[in-house]
């Protein structure tokens, strides 16, 4: 495309009032630069559109306000468009109180500069820098597309997920490894209630999911007694091979090497043939992930459904509580099945269980956290199966004991009916022992709400123990991807199948499977079928995106993917070993092979390329770099004593907003700092750190999100490569003798925009303790 | 069961309590914001919190000989200011009302007592017992019933005679005596193991003297409602408590009077509208009727406030009591002698219900709370 440049200032808001807009013109002169006072008004914006369709302008720099607001009145079609923010980052964050404007007679005296003046001009010179180096994105397209989702599990979210889907019009496949669909909402006596006033325990509703889903049988197809056994490719086109349980087909998913085979006997790590050759024998018989099965099935995007497992206490693992010894100790499982069969009675003796213990939490030492995997569903399950005592038996008590009874929503409404039962006990208290009394049970608890030691004769004694994800045993979704078959950290969230906390629920860390019910976390039934729903609108949102070759998920509508320019890969693995996401896969010889649609566009294997060869279209090492470039950085041949220069490269996703909130919120910081959005951390190539060095700035530091175990980064490891890289960059910095100091890297969250200014100021005056760049002025 | 430890709820119990006015008991979630909010609550070991979960357990044993009980005056601030709509104050009110009648022997008649059904029979039981005896002595050629009693001056002792009356009303006055005094010696020594098993006291044993002196220590406390004052929600009921507290000082001394006079100095009644002594009469007859009006007031417009049966049965005889003895005055002096006779045999009829069943109804409080109060002082619950 031939660029035709324009630039228009606006000079609303107090951008003309604090800055001098001739001077500020004077800097973009080598384009046409126009100002108007109001230019997201009408009047403005028709300007634009006048250049643009008289003279054929369509590279916009617009200098105004943040990129982050009134992006859609200044979005123009067909055109090139950056915002050069003086609004919030300039005018409003950098009052002529604090930094007064020159005098007549300072202005050009050698001795004097006006800051602000001086950082607004930087800004647009970065941006006329930029915008010479960006193209508009084109999008990419897949050679077929399958709009067809894939339901793993046929439980009541698989269903629920399915009905939901096929209302859509999808066309949805569940697959179910057991016999029958229904999951473990066919296996219980009654359920929580759905509905409001969430009183009272219903009959299972499982029946009349299954029911509703058949009415759309013509887009709904179901397999049971099948797993699936590789899901290859990409989102809009998963080749999928599914096969029954327990069979062995060559297209099984490949595993990478156990920890332990990756050693020799002595320990030592073996060289890269070797773990070749380790990894296709352990492999053998199984087709590499690059083959596609050519009997496979086509999918467009998957929910992942496949639920839990009752958790299986491990041998005394509960001794205390008797679990294992005595025979009317149970899990809050081992009592559902029971309580579906009939009246409840105890497995002992078959003798009616009239008075029945539920333990919340298993109590040992100061521990009082529940037991692994339960949560708020397991407090409700303990309501509910304490009302099937009542229920069983008129003269039957139950008593629940537990540390935390945890009843979200309008769940509370259950509790507080179910709390009306005068057969119905609870307390809290920490349970310290279970023992027999004759032909009955004694249950022990210290601290309870009755004042201090209590015991309780009982019949049965329940334990409220968790809901397994089944990814904790099993990768389950066996996909065909380099970075292995499984989801990967999820162990930080106990296996559960989460990427992101609550910011992005049914979100994986891999593009196009979606995770709902209680593969996410323990859930209720309800709970389970709203999760269906949010992840069917995501598979959507993800075969409509594919579609029309944009980014789904966080970028949402992104057009660009990044673009390698193979000849001069080294093969060095960096973005197939970093991408979050795992969108590359790699050939035997280690060249990546993209997968467009996994990407989420967040640039880290842009960072992590040691040969630069990795770019977007309008996002790459040459843009960045050239902005870095453009930041003037004057020396003692401009004045006498010139201000110092700092980079701050920026994540657009927290730390950019909060650095336009802090400007709205007129907080002020110094003005000798030059940001540059990013679209992750993890995208930032340290060519451009060295780059701003070497050209005399002083300091540069980034600013993103908190990474480690309760990361908040947007792309899961962007911000955690980046405090990586810039550990080891800190020793290339010592080789050129500049202290490691002045590269830093801070974490900030989208509402610590008031830190915002300890923040900047404090790494300013740490490398102003320093000195100067002793490389400005070369 | 030898272990102190082990609790077994009474399910019955729980329905009981919830019969009575504490239907709401189940609701509690142990916030202990009724400790908290409570004026009168103790620091150590304060009510009512423990008692809520001791009563939605089910744990008779823990409330019944519970002296914490009886220190709540039913203030209502807890109930007000429960997040749960729980109720302490009314559900202590019902655990009260239900350790009267465990106090009480016979318990049957403490059943009656609460029970609505019943409440024509409790009515008919000093009609007939009057009758009864008038009419069997009548047959002995004791005079004491007189159907038309005749003569100038309208003279109620001609119709039911003041021994007829005294025959009655002093053997059940002795009945009451023992069987609060029965009660009062377990409830003793409940209390003080309950206080004991709690950390509630500072006492091994109960010392009678020392507890006298205790008692006599809170009785200003008592006299001046002191207590009921210091509470916010309810305060303007120590108003009208008070007034029928004082009525029932003031009508106990008249009668006091009256018994002395009559058989002391052999006059009889009825008192000329001049003597003091009808004047204190006449202002207490009225004030119990202003009293007892405005506690009904009260309990009808106030919604907050739980009012069962056991309320409504002690307002009705009281106001019986106040009422039927300000218009057999009334018609007395208004020389209406038909109507004033048998209001005057009404009046009996209720003051017979008030007294006889005192031990069995809400009324029994003014001896637990005074013990518990007592109790509290000698065993330095603070």
């Amino acid at each position: 495309m031939d660029k035709k440049y324009g630039v228009y200032i606006c000079t609303g808001c107090g951008i003309g009032d604090t800055l001098d807009i001739k001077a500020l013109s004077s800097v973009g002169k080598k384009f046409p630069v126009k100002t108007h006072p109001f230019l997201c008004g009408k009047e403005g914006v028709e300007l634009i559109k006048k250049d643009i369709s008289g003279e054929g302008t369509n590279t916009l720099v617009i200098v105004g306000c943040s990129r982050r607001v009134n992006f859609d009145i200044f979005r123009f079609e067909g055109c090139i468009t950056e915002r050069v923010n003086v609004r919030e980052q300039v005018v409003w964050s950098h009052p002529r109180s604090e930094f007064p404007a020159l005098t007549e007679d300072q202005i050009d005296d050698g001795e004097h500069f006006d800051r602000v003046q001086m950082l607004a001009e930087d800004y647009l010179r970065m941006s006329l820098a930029k915008v010479e180096k960006i193209n508009l994105p084109e999008a990419y397209k897949l050679d077929t597309l399958s709009r067809k989702i894939l339901v793993m599990g046929g439980g009541i979210t698989g269903i629920s997920a399915a009905t939901d889907a096929a209302k859509a019009g999808y066309d949805v496949t569940i697959v179910e490894k057991a016999a029958h669909i229904g999951g473990y909402a066919a296996k219980v006596r009654k359920q929580l209630p759905l509905e409001n006033p969430y009183e009272d325990i219903i009959q299972p509703v499982i029946q009349a999911k299954i029911d509703e889903m058949e009415k759309y049988s013509k887009n709904i197809t179901v397999k049971t007694n099948t797993v699936v056994a590789r899901i290859a490719g990409q989102p809009g086109d998963f080749t999928v091979t599914l096969k029954k349980p327990g069979e062995k087909t060559e297209f099984d998913v490949p595993f990478p090497l156990p920890p332990e085979m990756k050693v020799d006997e002595s320990g030592k790590e073996l060289d890269v043939e070797k773990l070749r050759e380790r990894y296709l024998e352990y492999n053998q018989g199984k087709k590499d992930i690059l083959t596609f099965d050519p009997n496979g099935e086509k999918f467009g995007a998957v929910i992942l459904a496949a639920g839990w497992r009752p958790y299986q206490p491990e041998k005394g693992e509960f001794a205390h509580l008797g679990f294992g010894e005595l025979p009317d100790v149970v899990t809050n499982h081992q009592f559902e099945e029971m309580a579906s069969k009939g009246k409840i009675t105890r497995p002992s003796d078959g003798k009616e269980a009239k008075s029945v213990v539920f333990i919340q939490s298993p109590g040992k030492d100061e521990d009082d956290s529940d037991f692994a995997y339960a949560g708020s569903v397991t407090s409700l399950v303990s309501l509910k199966q304490a009302s099937y005592v009542r229920e069983d038996y008129e003269d039957g008590k139950a008593y629940i004991f537990y540390q935390h009874m945890r009843t979200p929503g309008l769940s509370e409404n259950f509790y507080k009916s179910i709390q009306q039962d005068p057969g119905i006990f609870l307390t809290k208290g920490s349970v310290v022992g279970v023992s027999k009394n004759g032909t009955g049970l004694v249950v022990e608890a210290n601290d309870t709400l009755l004042g201090d030691k209590i015991k309780v004769k009982a019949d049965m004694v329940v334990l409220a123990t968790g809901m397994v994800p089944v990814t904790v045993d099993d990768p389950v979704v066996n996909l065909a991807y380099r970075q292995g078959p499984a989801f990967r950290d999820i162990g930080l969230f106990n296996g559960y199948c989460d990427s992101n906390f609550i910011c992005f629920p049914y979100e994986t860390q891999r593009t196009g499977i979606y995770a709902a019910g209680c593969i996410r976390r323990s859930m209720t039934m309800e709970e389970c079928i709203e999760d269906a729903a949010g992840a069917a609108l995501k598979a959507i949102q993800c075969l409509e995106s594919v579609n029309r070759g944009v980014a789904v998920h966080p970028r949402s509508g992104d057009m660009t993917f990044p673009d390698f320019f193979f000849q001069r890969c080294t093969q060095c693995k960096r973005c197939t070993e970093e991408c979050p996401f795992g969108a590359l896969d790699d050939d035997e010889k280690g060249t990546p092979k993209p997968n467009p649609t996994r990407c989420r566009r967040c640039g880290t294997c842009m960072g992590a390329c040691p040969e630069r060869i990795i770019g977007f279209a309008d996002y790459n090492v040459d843009s960045i770099g050239s902005m870095v470039k453009a930041v003037k950085v004057p020396s003692s041949d401009d004045y006498s004593e010139p201000p110092l220069r700092f980079l701050g490269l920026v994540c657009e996703n927290d730390a950019y907003p909060a650095l336009d909130i802090a400007g709205l919120n007129k907080l002020s910081f110094s003005a000798d700092v030059r940001f540059i959005p990013v679209r992750c951390l993890g995208s930032v190539n340290v060519i451009w750190i060295k780059d701003a060095l070497s050209q005399g700035m002083d300091g540069v530091f980034l600013l993103g999100c908190k990474h480690g175990d309760d990361y908040q980064c947007h792309f899961v490891k962007g911000s955690e490569l980046a405090d990586i890289r810039m550990k080891k960059i800190g020793d290339a910095l010592a080789s050129l003798a500049l202290e490691m100091e002045r590269v830093r890297q801070f974490q900030v969250a989208i509402d610590e925009y008031d830190k915002l200014p300890g923040i900047i100021n404090g790494f300013v005056a740490e490398v102003e303790a320093l000195g100067p760049n002793p490389f400005k002025g070369f | 069961m030898a272990d102190k430890y082990l609790i077994e709820p009474d399910v019955e119990f729980i329905k009981e309590i919830q019969k009575m006015g504490g239907d709401t008991l189940k609701k509690c979630f142990q916030c202990a914001t009724c400790s908290v909010a409570c004026p009168i609550s103790p620091d150590n070991r304060p009510f009512p919190r423990k008692e809520m979960i001791a009563a939605s357990w089910g744990l008779k044993d823990r409330l019944v000989g519970n002296g914490d009980i009886w220190l709540c005056h039913n203030c209502g601030d807890c109930t007000a200011l429960c997040p749960r709509g729980a109720k302490p104050g009314d559900t202590l009110g019902a655990i009260r009302a239900y350790a009267v009648t465990e106090y009480a022997a016979p318990k049957a008649l403490g059943k009656m007592v609460n029970d609505p059904d019943k409440f024509l029979v409790l009515l008919l039981i000093p009609a007939v017992i009057f009758l009864a005896l008038g009419i069997v002595l009548k047959i002995f050629g004791v005079n004491w019933l007189n159907f038309s009693p005749g003569g100038e001056e309208i003279v109620h002792g001609k119709f039911f005679s003041t021994w007829l009356v005294d025959l009655i009303m002093v053997p059940t006055s002795l009945w009451v005596v023992a069987i609060f005094a029965l009660g009062l010696r377990r409830f003793l020594g409940d209390m003080h193991e309950n206080a004991l098993r709690e950390g509630k006291t500072d006492k091994e044993k109960i010392d009678a003297v020392e507890f006298l002196k205790a008692l006599w220590r809170v009785l200003p406390t008592i006299l001046k409602h002191k207590k009921f004052s210091e509470c916010g929600e309810n305060q303007e009921r120590a108003t009208s408590h008070l007034m029928v507290f004082y009525s029932f000082v003031g009508l106990f001394i008249v009668t006091g009077i009256f018994f002395v006079a009559l058989y002391g100095l052999q006059i009889h009644g009825p008192y000329s509208q001049w003597n003091p002594v009808k004047w204190l009469a006449n202002v207490s007859g009225i004030a119990l009727v202003i009293g007892t009006f405005l506690m009904i007031k009260e309990r009808l417009t106030n919604k907050d406030q739980v009012t069962v049966y056991k309320d409504w049965y002690l307002l009705i005889i009281v106001m019986g009591v106040g009422l039927s003895g300000m218009l057999t005055e009334a018609t007395r002096l208004a020389g209406v002698a038909g109507l004033s006779y048998t209001l005057y045999f009404i009046h009996l009829v209720f003051v017979f219900n008030l007294f006889a069943f005192l031990p069995f109804s809400k009324l029994a409080h003014l001896v637990y709370r005074t013990v518990a109060m007592a109790y509290a002082e000698y065993g330095n619950r603070k």
